[in-house]
Parts: C-alpha cells; structure tokens; sequence
C-alpha cells in the first residue's frame, strides 16, 4: 500500500510529468516539418532549426530580447539596490513597508491594464511628452523611432519589476546581524560608510536573486510587448516569445514555433536548474 | 553640536524627498488611469491625461461594461474571471500544498525523487508559457477540451499547481521534524497529519501562496489567449485588450477598462499585499527579515 | 510490556564523504517490563538508538525484536512506527502547537478511531494521573515547563503503548523541578510496569528511573550494570565522567600507596602488577576535608594536607576546590557541609572503599 503522501501528491506529479512530456514532445515536433503547407508532419531532423535561424525575425527578436533583458537586469539591479538603500535608512518600519509596497504594486497590476495605460503615457501629445514639454524639455519619440521604442518597452518592465529588486536587495540588507551595524556605528561608520562597507558586501545574496529573478522574468514577459505592438504585428517590439506566438497563429509554422520554443526552454532551463538547486533547494532541505 | 543636528536634519529631508520623487513616478501611471476612467470623452479627447478631470463622469465605464457594436462589453467577462479564477487558484494552492508535503517526507527515505521534482517544479514555475504552446493546444484540442472552460482550467493548473508546489516547499520547513514524527508516532497517517498539524502551522505560508498564485492566475493573458478565443468565452483580460487606444477608443475609455481588470488585484493588494510580497519572495529563497 | 532485543544493530550516517558510525554492532536485550537508561556523551549515538527502536530511523544492519517479532531489518523497517505502540517523549516534547492540551493528549487515540465516548474517558483519567486537569483548555505556549512535560507524557500514555522511550525529557526543566519529574516517571514506569528507555547525559536521570543502565561510547555499550554499578565501580575513567562528577589525577605508584606529590592514597590492590603509574578516580562527594588532624572518621582514610583554592556553593552543598599543598596546579573538587577560606589549608579524607584504580590508559583495574 503506498503511503498516503504519495496518493495526495498524485495531482501535483501529474501535472509535473505533462509538463516534461510537453517539452518531449515539443522537441520532436521541432524536429518535423508542420506547418499549414505541411499539415502532416514528416521528420526532417535539424532542417526546421536551419530555417528558423534563416529568418529576420529570428535575429530581430533575438536581438531585442537580448537589449530588453540586458537593458531590465542592468537598470533593475542598479536601481533596485538604490531605492533599497534609500528605504533602509527610512527609520520608520511602516513608511518603509508602505513604499516598498508601492515599488510593488505594479506586479499586481494585469499587464493588459498596464499596456492600456502605457501605451497612452506613450502617446507624443498628451502622454508623458505632454510633461515634458511643460517643464521645457525635449519630447522623445516614443514608440516611433526603434530606440525610443526599445526605451519606452525598457521603462514599462523597469516600472514593474524593479519593485523585485529592491525586495531582495532590502531582504538581505535587513539579514545583517544587528550586532554587526551596531558595532559598526560605534566604530563611526555611518550612511555612506555604512552602505558601502558593510552592507553591500553583505548583499550577495541579494544580488544572486534579484538578477536571476530579473533575468527570468524579464524573459518571459510577453503581454506588453504583445499588446504594445498591436498583437505581435509591430516588428520592433518583437521578442523571442512573441515571435513563437508569432510562428504559431501568424505564420502557422508549428514546427518553427516549437523549435524556438525548444531553443527558448532550453536557455531558460540553463539558468532556472542552477538557481532551483543551488538557491532555493538548499535553503529548503538544509538538514 | 547644533550644526551637526541641522546636517542630520537635512540628511533625513534630503533622504525623504528623493524617496518621495521615486514614489510620484511610481505612482504615476496608476493616478493617470484612476482619473483617466472618471473622465467625460470630451474631456478625454481635448486635455492631457495628468490633468485632473473638471467634472467626473462615468460614461467611459458605462461604455466599457456594456461594449459597443462589435467590442464586447466587460461585464460577462468579469463574471467569467471571478468563477473560473478562485477554484482555479484554491485547488492549485490546497493541490499544491500536498505535492509540497509530500516531496519534504520523501527527501529522507529517496533524496532523488524530492531532487527530480523540485528541479520540476521549479522550471514549470519559471518556464515561458509559450515555449509549450504548440503540444498544449494539440493536447487539449486531442482531449476535446479546446474553447472550454476544462481546457482553461487544465491550461491553468499545467502552469500554476507546479508554480503553487514550489512555494509551498519554501514555506514548509517552517514544520519541525520532530511534530511529523510524533504525529506518525501517535498512529496518524499522511492525510490526518497533513490537515491536523502541518496545516495549521503553515497556515500563513498557505495564504502567501494563495495571494500571489491568484493574483497571477487573474492577470493571466496568455493562457486565455490561446484556449478561450471564442467571444462567449472572452476572459477580462482578453476582453479589456479590446480598449486599447486607437480610433474608436478615447483614453477614458481605455483607462477604465484598465480600472475595471485591476481594481479587485489592487484592492487584494491593498489590503493583504503583506501576503503576496511574502510569496513574491519565496521564488526568491524566503527574503526573511520582511 | 514487551522484550527488546537487538543483534548486531548497525547505523551508519554519511555526511559528505564523512561516514559516522552512530551505532555499531550492539547485540542487547531489555527486559519485559524493564526501566533501561542510556547515558552518554553527546552525539555518540544514545538518540540514534532510541529512532532505531522506534522505527524512525532505518539499521544499516542488524535486527530489532520485539518479543520475538521482527520489528526492523537490514534497510527495512519491517513494522512502521505508527504500528509498534511505542510512544516516545522527545527532547522539546513536540507539542502540537495549535491544539490544546485535551486536543494534544486526545490526538493518538482519535487516529485509532475509538469512540468520542471513550476518547473523553481517557483523556480525563491520564490527565488526573497527570495532575493536567486544570489546564486541559490551555495551549502549549500558555503552560509552564513543568506541565508541558506533563502533557508530553500523557500523551504517551494514553494510548496505553507497550514501550515508552524518552529522549532527555527533563533537560528543558528547571534543575529544580526535575527531581518531581523523575520521581513522577519512576512512578508511572513502576505502576505499569512499562518497558521503558531513557536516554540522558545528566546520570541523575539514570540513576532514579532506571533498572539497568548502558552508558554508549561511539556507538557501542562501554558499560552495562546497575546504575549503582556504573557510578561506584565505572568501566573505564570516560564512563567514570559521564556517570557523574569526578576527579581522575594520574599518581605514581610507591609501594602499596599512589602518590599524587604529598597526597599518599593506599591502594586497594596488592600484589598485582599495575605498573608505575595509574590514574586514581575519587569522586567530590567520596572525599571530606577536615580543618585539623582529627581521629578517624569511619570509613575514611586520611590522604594529606591541602590548600583551599575556590569555595562555592551549588545546589544545597558546598563545592570546594582544593590543591595540594606542594602543587598547586594539580586541581581536585571536594563536597563538604561547610565553606573554607581560600588559602586555608585542610586535610584531606577520603572513602576507603570507593577509591577507583585507573591504568595508565584509563581501564579499571579490579
């Protein structure tokens, strides 16, 4: 008779093997040739994968991703470690909690609601240009030139994600040993001297977490740019996931979408099995 | 001694303004939708969308809730995302516990099997939902569930039970050993322990999960995407996406459209955001000290 | 009320590439009806064998019966904990937190299912055993740990176990409410006649409950005897520590007496080759100090002069410090029933009959 864990744990087993045989088989249909001039597929080995990386979007949407996840990671961390060490010094524990709440809130947010409102904070006439022209300052050209656009899509995540920064960047300044600060202030060090040395060093932890964290989710953001762009049909904001989406009702090459579906897990896979062993699990099982 | 006080003093204003300016931009946009919703259309044709409204009206809201000609109006989508949202959430969460419980007892008896699933159930949680795009719509298509509510509801827990197991094995080890252990010693089995002791001490853990997991399932776009695209199955948020600014769609209108989809997270938020920030950072390792 | 036997009980633990031999090849039995105790230092293995014998804990070799029944095999557990009716009482008493003191006692035999009727019947008779009935409606966290304890046992009891098994139960206890405890154990484990195992460092435990005594030195038995046995006539001078306070000096032998510089302490062995140095064992309270050369006190034996170093007080005795007089850094702990100034000088008598004879690597020599 098995034991009764097991039993109750069947629905989340279950689940965990579709999704493992999803992947499988997305793998073999990435091998095959499927797509609406092909509706019944015939394997072709890597052919599908050579075309895949013939295409413009292909290297467009790489190329995008890569500016919107670099561009997300380099200003999240920096930014996050910022408003963390602003919010440290904040000597009342309900301000702190209550603003750190509202560099959050944006997660809770639907991001169909924030592509609606961005798209407008966008809008060159009465958006955030509106402001800009009343403090005298030049408009930019907001979701019109490719850079702008790549700006504007940088700002909506860093609007929402720094928030996720700041969390883990404030948690692991908050984990230092209160004995440690309190001899430190006795030694003199304050605010600056503080941050810098005793704090930050400490903070590896945070950053570990925040930049995987940011990495990931900065990967798989689909909704904004989908939305922004019109259901995926503006190039400029195209990701690697949009363009899977792309590959499947635009184009309807399936096998082209899974293979850069499999392309896209697998860089996933690369960097979310180290941080599950390493970070969680080991905070987890510690005997 | 007193310019040492002032310094101090203009350290903490100097400190509290460039927070403030911070918390303005945060704010921003969610004070733009706010006012933009109780605009009047002329209004929203005629002024920018940081000035505040002369007169409130909700005309935009009307025109949302109950569509227009071709746009579908919000209000059965609405209804829709309440009663698919909360059962999709509490099984995936109640489901997701017992996975949990069960890969913390099997870690000592086959270390391997707690490892595998782990691993598992974190790249579920992590995964981009397109990347299994096309075998999930083969495989619902195949079990006939396609446009249906059961075929949302799969979609939904494929993505979210795993995601619920992982937060749920980084609140568990808040359990002593010794109380599992005491229980098996005292005759109770896995389910009797489960729900008479492990529940009642993770019981702020299970809620954590619970806030951030529904809040994710609510803001889900993609899974409706693919699986509800029949307008009589239209969820908020593929029905809010309708309302984004173009021709016919002034910002009041766009504005309150994105009122109406964020108005029961944020409310959620508000009131119980200490929760969903303690299951936002468990996908971190804990982030204790919050 | 069963018998425990054990053959060639083997655990390994693996920490890394560390392997830690928790318990190693013990073959024992314990008596129907029997009050066992285990002392030894920490870490050596006295926790790992009571897991073992609750089925917590799965043998890397070796069998444990019960009665004759195989109850845990090489990597098997063969009977599950739930199903050996043992009942164990843990370290921090593993209270169920969230559940009252009536919910807490009343759990086991609500997961064997007797009726509400009968549940209510023993909850209310153990917890009057167990002097509980006031605080029946209490949570954990409101009791003293005194009645936390209390609870603890009861909730071993109630489900009427055929073993008992008790992993340090009063460590977490005032010094002051232990006695009460022991006392309250003794008589429980008497009154049933429950084959029971207590685990301990501290050999009071031992010596008011138990029958029978092992004291477990990685991870084998160094001893077993009587406690009585182990404290007056201990194996070898760790057990000599462990079974309570002791002075071990190493002496040279002259003649017929150990020589600890000026202190001459006969020896109780004649004619045996012993060597030219042996380790003498004396415990605090088998020793007197005396201000002058006075007659004999009965059964003790005068041993030299000595100088007062330390004088404290602890636990209803005094407890005095003492050198001697031509060494000062040799160091040895006396019990009396009057302080003396630091830096007097006194004589020092000691209990013929209780002088322990050491070899030089710490063996008793009989």
């Amino acid at each position: 008779m098995p034991r009764q864990a097991l039993i109750m744990a069947i629905p989340t087993l279950f689940l965990s093997g579709i999704l493992v045989f999803l992947l499988l088989w997305n793998l073999v249909i990435s091998l095959q040739n499927w797509s609406l001039f092909n509706p019944i597929p015939k394997f072709v080995g890597v052919e599908t994968y050579a075309y895949l990386f013939a295409q413009d979007f292909f290297h467009a949407s790489l190329q995008h991703t890569l500016i919107f996840t670099l561009g997300l990671i380099a200003i999240g961390d920096l930014l996050g470690l910022l408003l963390a060490a602003l919010l440290y010094f904040i000597p009342s524990n309900i301000q702190r909690s209550i603003y750190l709440s509202i560099f959050i809130y944006p997660l809770a947010v639907p991001p169909t609601a924030s592509a609606l409102i961005w798209l407008w904070l966008f809008n060159p006439q009465i958006g955030i240009d509106w402001v800009l022209t009343s403090l005298h300052l030049p408009t930019i050209p907001w979701l019109v030139t490719p850079t702008a656009t790549y700006i504007a899509l940088i700002i909506v995540e860093v609007w929402a994600y720094t928030g996720l920064a700041t969390l883990f960047y404030l948690a692991s300044f908050l984990s230092v040993n209160r004995s440690i600060i309190e001899a430190a202030r006795l030694d003199g060090a304050t605010g600056k001297g503080l941050l810098f040395r005793i704090l930050l060093p400490n903070s590896m932890s945070g950053f570990i977490v925040a930049t995987a964290l940011l990495f990931l989710f900065s990967f798989r953001i689909f909704d904004i740019p989908f939305i922004m762009s019109g259901s995926a049909t503006s190039p400029t904001l195209m990701t690697l996931v949009t363009y899977i989406y792309y590959l499947y009702a635009y184009a309807e090459s399936f096998s082209a979408a899974a293979a850069l579906a499999t392309l896209v897990a697998v860089i996933a896979a690369a960097v979310i099995i180290p941080y599950a062993l390493l970070g969680l699990k080991r905070w987890v099982f510690r005997r | 001694m007193n310019s040492r006080y002032v310094i101090k003093i203009i350290k903490y204003a100097l400190l509290q303004l460039v927070v403030a300016i911070f918390i303005i931009i945060w704010l921003a946009p969610l004070y733009a939708m706010l006012i933009g919703g109780f605009k009047t259309n002329i209004a929203a044709a005629s002024t920018p969308i940081f000035t505040p409204p002369s007169h409130l009206s909700t005309e935009a809201y009307y025109f949302d809730w109950f569509g227009f000609g071709t746009l579908i109006g919000l209000e059965y989508p609405m209804m829709r995302q309440l009663l698919i949202t909360v059962p999709v959430a509490l099984a995936s969460v109640i489901l997701g516990s017992m996975g949990a419980y069960y890969f913390y007892v099997e870690m000592e008896r086959r270390p391997w099997v707690s490892n595998l699933g782990f691993s598992i159930i974190s790249l579920a949680a992590f995964l981009p939902a397109q990347t299994l795009i096309v075998p999930l719509i083969k495989l619902i298509s195949s079990l006939g569930i396609y446009q249906t509510y059961w075929g949302l509801a799969f979609a939904y827990f494929v993505f979210y039970l795993p995601m619920s197991t992982l937060l749920m094995s980084m609140f568990l080890p808040v359990m002593p050993k010794y109380l599992l252990e005491s229980a098996r010693l005292d005759g109770a089995r896995d389910w009797a322990i489960f729900w008479h002791v492990v529940f009642p001490i993770v019981l702020p853990g299970f809620l954590s999960t619970l806030i951030f997991v529904y809040l994710m399932v609510w803001q889900d776009f993609f899974v409706p995407l693919i699986i509800a695209t029949k307008p009589s199955l239209y969820m908020l948020p593929i029905a809010a996406r309708q309302y984004v600014g173009g021709y016919a769609i002034l910002y009041n209108r766009s504005f309150a459209a994105g009122v109406i989809t964020s108005a029961i997270p944020l409310i959620i938020f508000t009131f119980l955001g200490r929760y969903f920030i303690r299951g936002l950072a468990a996908l971190g390792g804990g982030a204790k000290g919050l | 009320m069963v018998a425990i036997r054990m053959e060639e009980l083997t655990k390994y633990f693996k920490k890394g590439k560390v392997i830690i031999k928790a318990i190693d090849h013990i073959t024992f039995k314990i008596d129907d009806g029997a009050a066992f105790g285990i002392l030894g230092p920490s870490g050596h293995g006295k926790t790992t064998l009571l897991r073992l014998i609750a089925g917590l804990e799965i043998p890397t070799d070796g069998y444990i019966y019960f009665d004759n029944e195989l109850v845990s095999a090489p990597n098997r557990v063969v009977i599950e904990p739930e199903r050996r009716s043992v009942a164990m009482v843990f370290q921090n008493w593993a209270l169920y937190p969230n559940m009252t003191v009536y919910d807490n006692i009343a759990f086991p035999p609500r997961m064997s299912k007797m009726s509400k009727h009968e549940i209510d019947k023993r909850v209310r008779e153990i917890a009057e055993e167990l002097e509980l009935t006031r605080v029946l409606n209490h949570y954990p966290k409101e009791l003293s740990g005194g009645q936390q304890q209390r609870t603890a046992l009861a909730r071993a009891l109630v489900k009427n176990p055929k073993v008992l098994l008790l992993d340090e139960p009063f460590s977490n206890l005032d010094a002051a409410l232990r006695d009460s405890a022991r006392a309250l154990v003794r008589e429980i484990q008497r009154a049933r006649k429950l084959t029971t195992i207590i685990v301990s460092h501290d050999p009071a435990d031992i010596l008011s409950i138990a029958d029978v005594a092992g004291v477990i030195i990685n991870g084998k038995f160094a001893q077993i005897g009587s406690p009585m046995d182990i404290y007056s006539k201990p194996a070898t001078t760790i057990v000599a520590k462990l079974s309570g306070d002791a002075n071990l000096i190493t002496a040279k032998v002259v003649g017929e007496n150990a020589a600890i510089v000026n202190l001459k302490i006969p020896l109780p062995i004649s004619g045996r080759e012993i060597g030219d140095e042996v380790i003498i064992g004396i415990r605090p309270d088998e020793m007197k100090l005396s201000k002058e050369l006075t007659q004999e006190i009965q059964g003790f034996i005068n041993v030299g002069k000595v100088k007062v170093k330390v004088s404290s007080y602890t636990l209803g005795v005094f407890r005095i410090v003492i050198s001697p007089v031509t060494d000062e850094s040799i160091e040895l702990a006396v019990v009396s029933d009057e302080p003396i100034q630091p830096g007097r000088e006194a004589y020092l008598y000691v209990r013929e009959d209780r002088i322990k004879v050491f070899t030089k690597d710490g063996r008793l020599i009989v």
